[in-house]
């Protein structure tokens, strides 16, 4: 298929020297130095569809970036393999870079001393981009990025949301079929947040573009993405759509109640119930996903267990579910 | 054509300063002082003494002031365009290079060529407002101007795959400063731009021998100025062209490591 990915028990390992602690510890080292292993991913299969748009989550330092990586053919995985576009990305890596656009967070592709145009200028002679498809790609790009308001202006004079915005414009440029995002909207405005997932909608429904995205933020994940892969710790831990995973992991529900006594001891909660939160008195609770009560036996069996004051019945937002699907998932999982 | 693939990285370097007058400026007042005061210093040294280690007054002055034309031919400093290998590994932006159907050798020889063409601009327009005013002499014939030319480019050439060698030393170490420092120090003494290599002493210039950056700028200044004699030229030719092919060699030895190296740690 033009734009799918196909990734097959893939993992990646790393060789570091454990660094021992103080004077003594550094020249230990230095003179006999203690290797470790680390597996920052191991064994993940998945798919992606051309033209789907897939979001990759998963708590800091789970595997994101170094599967994005392999994806896009900069690192060699130990075992395991990958197709992109009908490529293997780290073994034809010139191929690979015709099908393949990539924004990597804040870190720019854009030449910093030059006007924005003359980086796309620049990018469109490396791809070989005759020269009206270029400007008509721009013109497309800018309807929605809202760029000729300042690509004439220099990359190091560009505010953060200007210059994601060109970066993705940049990675775009040559007409990629699958398109590798890695939390291209951290630190942005919700303004130019909400003005790139309008870009990233536009280039998945009208142009087909596959699209792998990895982000902490979760609304970015209910307004974009359908299907989601969960990894944690180097390993697939899920692999469905959202109404799945809020089935498994959330439902849709919270209770919020406040304790009579705050200093109420509030483990454990009832059977099924997790705690998700607290805060002195106030305490957040959801479905720890085994076999989830529904809310209102939930209701019943909080209040039955503790002396509240108050209560009340949320629907769950996704941040949530994540941080159940993390806790679910392993023990040193962090927040989303 | 696949020899014009990507050119307009060449120009990188020249829109860069030509958007920014101020750093224009600051070269322009840097080149002007330093011409002055090597032409000054060159012509102190001989006011009271007649030829000195085989040089005459003029001749002195000549390679004193080219040497510092030439210098700007290429810059050492490639920072403030955050475009350095040195910037890259640092900010974490040199897996671009590997993301792009462009060679980051290629890449990397584009840009440089860029600037030296920019640099040499300059150098240009310095050496014909030094000739007009009578700071410098022209080479003694056209065959020594012809021979000069492709002496420098040789020259320059061994420079580039010189600094190079000190970029892909990131790949491994991810910084250069040290290296960069003690390369500019190298440079500039031993390749004479500081002073002629014949005013050193015996050893040092056999030990300087060994090395290449005679090569970049010694060689050529001197074939200019008839410090090397027309006849003596074929000689140099062919020992610079031998560095320009064993830098070769190596560079693109490391460029395959460095390759490597990046697709192991995933930039």
């Amino acid at each position: 298929m033009i734009g799918s990915i196909e990734v097959r028990g893939l993992s990646r390992t790393f060789h570091t020297t454990v660094r021992r602690p103080g004077f003594a510890g550094a020249l230990r080292s230095l003179v006999n130095p203690e290797r470790s292993v680390k597996h920052a991913v191991s064994d993940i299969s998945f798919d992606v569809a051309s033209g789907e748009l897939l979001a990759l989550l998963g708590p800091n330092g789970a595997g994101k970036s170094t599967t994005i990586k392999m994806l896009t053919g900069i690192l060699t995985p130990t075992s395991g393999e990958a197709r992109v576009a009908g490529v293997v990305p780290y073994q034809d890596r010139e191929r690979n870079a015709r099908n393949i656009g990539a924004v990597f967070g804040q870190r720019t592709q854009l030449w910093w001393d030059l006007p924005v145009r003359e980086s796309f200028a620049i990018l469109r002679d490396i791809y070989e981009v005759p020269k009206a498809e270029h400007a008509a790609r721009l013109r497309e790009f800018d309807e929605i990025l809202e760029l000729s308001a300042f690509w004439d202006t220099r990359v190091r004079h560009l505010s953060l949301g200007q210059r994601v915005r060109c970066d993705l414009a940049a990675a775009l440029l040559h007409d990629p079929p699958v398109v590798f995002l890695d939390e291209p909207t951290i630190g942005m405005d919700v303004v130019v947040k909400e003005q790139v997932r309008e870009f990233l909608r536009h280039q998945v429904e009208q142009r087909g573009r596959t699209v792998l995205l990895t982000t902490h933020d979760m609304t970015e994940v209910e307004r974009l993405a359908e299907r989601v892969v969960l990894i944690n710790h180097g390993r697939l831990v899920l692999d469905g759509t959202l109404d799945e995973i809020r089935r498994k992991y959330g439902s849709t529900w919270q209770v919020r109640a406040t304790l009579a006594d705050a200093h109420t001891a509030v483990v454990p909660p009832p059977p099924g119930i997790a705690l998700l939160r607290q805060d002195g008195p106030q305490v957040v609770f959801g479905p720890d996903g085994s076999g989830a009560p529904t809310v209102h036996q939930a209701l019943k069996a909080v209040i039955e267990r503790y002396e509240v004051t108050g209560v009340a019945i949320d629907e769950a937002d996704l941040e949530d579910v994540m941080r159940a699907a993390y806790v679910h998932a392993g023990p040193a999982a962090e927040g989303v | 054509m696949a020899v014009l693939h990507a050119w307009r990285a060449a120009r990188v370097t020249p829109l860069g300063e030509l958007h920014a007058p101020p750093r224009m400026t600051a070269v322009l007042i840097r080149l002007t002082v330093q011409v002055v005061l090597v032409a000054s210093l060159w012509s102190g040294l001989y006011a009271h003494s007649g030829p000195t280690a085989g040089l005459s007054r003029e001749q002195a002055i000549t390679y004193a002031v080219l040497a510092v034309l030439a210098s700007r031919l290429r810059e050492l400093d490639q920072y403030a365009g955050r475009d350095s290998v040195l910037q890259h590994m640092h900010f974490g932006t040199i897996v671009y290079w590997y993301l792009r159907p462009l060679p980051p050798a290629r890449y990397h020889a584009l840009r440089a060529l860029g600037e030296q063409v920019y640099g040499a601009a300059w150098a240009l327009a310095g050496y014909a407002v030094c000739l007009a005013v009578g700071v410098v002499e022209p080479p003694k014939s056209a065959a020594v101007a012809g021979v000069f030319l492709v002496s420098l480019l040789l020259g320059q050439l061994i420079l580039y795959f010189i600094m190079l060698l000190i970029d892909q030393w990131c790949f491994w170490m991810l910084r250069n400063n040290s290296a960069v420092l003690i390369l500019i120090f190298a440079q500039n003494l031993l390749s004479g731009v500081y002073a002629p290599l014949w005013f050193f002493p015996d050893w040092f210039r056999t030990m300087s021998g060994f090395l290449p950056f005679q090569a970049t700028l010694s060689v050529p200044l001197s074939l200019y100025i008839g410090r090397i004699r027309l006849a003596d030229a074929g000689g140099q030719l062919a020992i610079q062209a031998g560095w320009v092919v064993v830098l070769f060699l190596v560079t693109r030895f490391l460029w395959r490591r460095a390759a490597r190296r990046v697709v192991s740690q995933g930039g």
